[in-house]
């Protein structure tokens, strides 16, 4: 099965909650509103809703390093 | 706005251009105006210009017309001051908004303090009221077959949220309705300073009454909130009221406006929506992108090159989402809406720490509004010889809507 890295570059986070809104189950947030994680690996069917939330971060605070 | 500024000697005389968002192509109040593709010219033009009379009090500002530029400038508060006192400054006074008008690291405090206010998952469980004041005001025009938009539905669905967001009763509304528009359209400056007295004196005696009485809403929560410590003080409480009141009101009733003036126009993307609302979710981001309402405005902090040209310490720097939203170079065919629009980097909320404070309970009340719309009034058209009046200026707007169904 494939999978796909995303890294949360550190401070870059803002709280639009873009990537929360494509898939809330994958990408957490914190109380606050930032995102809660540093790397997520997400693999199978979320794998293009993944890469459709990084493409929409606004501050382009995720990155696909692995594939 | 009369009082012309002298242009500083660093600004090259080729890049002065004859623009502000009061008076460029359809940035007054214009039947069938279109202001954000009137904007859209500028990509034509410079990367960057310079305007020397472009805020409400006649200072000179850079204009930035690539959004790459401008997620640079709004990223980058080391370098890009955010403090102002815009408000205040119209009133004689100086006192900035806050988290708007402060820097990190007092901003950091702050801001963390207001943020799980106004989370993605607090907004959630504001749904229900907030659909709920949709529905009920949608009922009472839904049988005319007519309404008009921004006086029986954008404004008040916007100013009755924020009632119940301060804990006040919705007996309010007609007061508020009528500060907003006082603030914002003015007929007279004078009626502009009196509105935001009586505005700041509403605000300064409920935070009083608050500290006594504590209740379960926005104001309680200041009043009650330490910061590095300490209690806010009063005009600390003032600044954080202030903005809440200023930002919520037209910004959310304008984009309500121009996402149905332009559902009106074109019957096929209405459709989309009525046919299935899942799309509503997506399309909001690029309503939001196409309609942006607001400009950020950045103090340089110090002498630099940016963007190509030489920048002065204190020179002001303009980063309008209405512009850099329709960037060619980061959307394509930008002028067109398309609601499947994917890498949708819009900046309607900004960039950078100062990112949009409310825009959590804003896309809730633009998806909760555009659902219930479209689930309760039928094929919806602008009413014949009444074009919706659109405008500019430092908050772009809709004047007037007239729309009608059969």
């Amino acid at each position: 099965m494939t999978a796909i890295t995303i890294m949360v570059e550190p401070g870059k986070c803002q709280g639009h909650a873009r990537c929360y809104s494509f898939a809330p189950e994958i990408f957490d947030l914190d109380d606050e509103g930032y995102i809660a994680l540093e790397k997520i690996i997400v693999s199978g069917e979320d794998e293009e809703l993944a890469r459709e939330a990084v493409e929409a971060c606004p501050e382009n605070a995720l990155k696909i390093v692995g594939e | 706005m009369s009082n012309q500024t002298a242009i500083p000697d660093h600004i090259p005389q080729d890049l002065v251009r004859d623009f502000s968002f009061w008076t460029a192509p359809d940035m007054a109040p214009t039947p069938g105006g279109d202001p954000h593709l009137a904007l859209s010219e500028l990509h034509n033009g410079p990367r960057i210009f310079y305007a020397p009379n472009n805020t409400r009090d006649g200072q000179g500002t850079w204009v930035l017309t690539r959004l790459e530029d401008m997620r640079e400038v709004l990223q980058d508060s080391d370098s890009f001051s955010s403090y102002r006192s815009i408000f205040s400054s119209a009133i004689g006074e100086s006192w900035p908004l806050i988290p708007l008008e402060i820097d990190p690291p007092d901003h950091t405090a702050f801001r963390s303090m207001l943020n799980p206010l106004l989370s993605p998952k607090r907004m959630a469980a504001l749904d229900h009221s907030v659909r709920q004041r949709a529905i009920d005001l949608i009922e009472t025009f839904k049988d005319d077959g007519h309404c008009e938009v921004m006086s029986q539905f954008a404004f008040p669905y916007a100013v009755s949220i924020f009632l119940e967001f301060l804990g006040l009763p919705q007996e309010d509304m007609p007061k508020f309705l009528n500060w907003a528009n006082s603030l914002l359209h003015p007929k007279t400056p004078d009626e502009r300073t009196k509105a935001a007295h009586e505005v700041i004196e509403f605000l300064d005696d409920l935070a009083a009454f608050r500290r006594k009485t504590p209740g379960d809403d926005f104001v309680t929560y200041v009043v009650q909130a330490k910061v590095k410590g300490r209690h806010l003080t009063d005009l600390e409480v003032r600044g954080m009221n202030i903005l809440i009141f200023i930002a919520g009101l037209d910004t959310v009733a304008a984009g309500i406006g121009f996402d149905l003036s332009y559902l009106a126009r074109h019957p096929k993307d209405q459709k989309t929506l009525r046919d299935d609302p899942k799309v509503i979710r997506k399309a909001i981001e690029e309503l939001l992108r196409a309609f942006s309402t607001v400009q950020m405005i950045r103090t340089a902090r110090k002498d630099m090159e940016f963007a190509g040209v030489q920048i002065k310490k204190g020179d002001l720097m303009s980063c309008a989402s209405q512009i850099g939203n329709r960037d060619p170079n980061e959307f394509p065919d930008p002028n067109r809406i398309d609601f499947t629009r994917n890498a949708n980097r819009h900046m309607a909320f900004a960039y950078g720490v100062h990112r949009c404070l409310g825009s959590h309970l804003a896309r809730r009340e633009l998806i909760s509004s555009l659902e219930e719309w479209h689930r309760l009034i039928p094929e919806y058209r602008v009413k014949e010889g009444c074009p919706p009046v659109a405008h500019g200026g430092f908050v772009f707007g809709v004047k007037s809507l007239e729309l009608v169904w059969d």
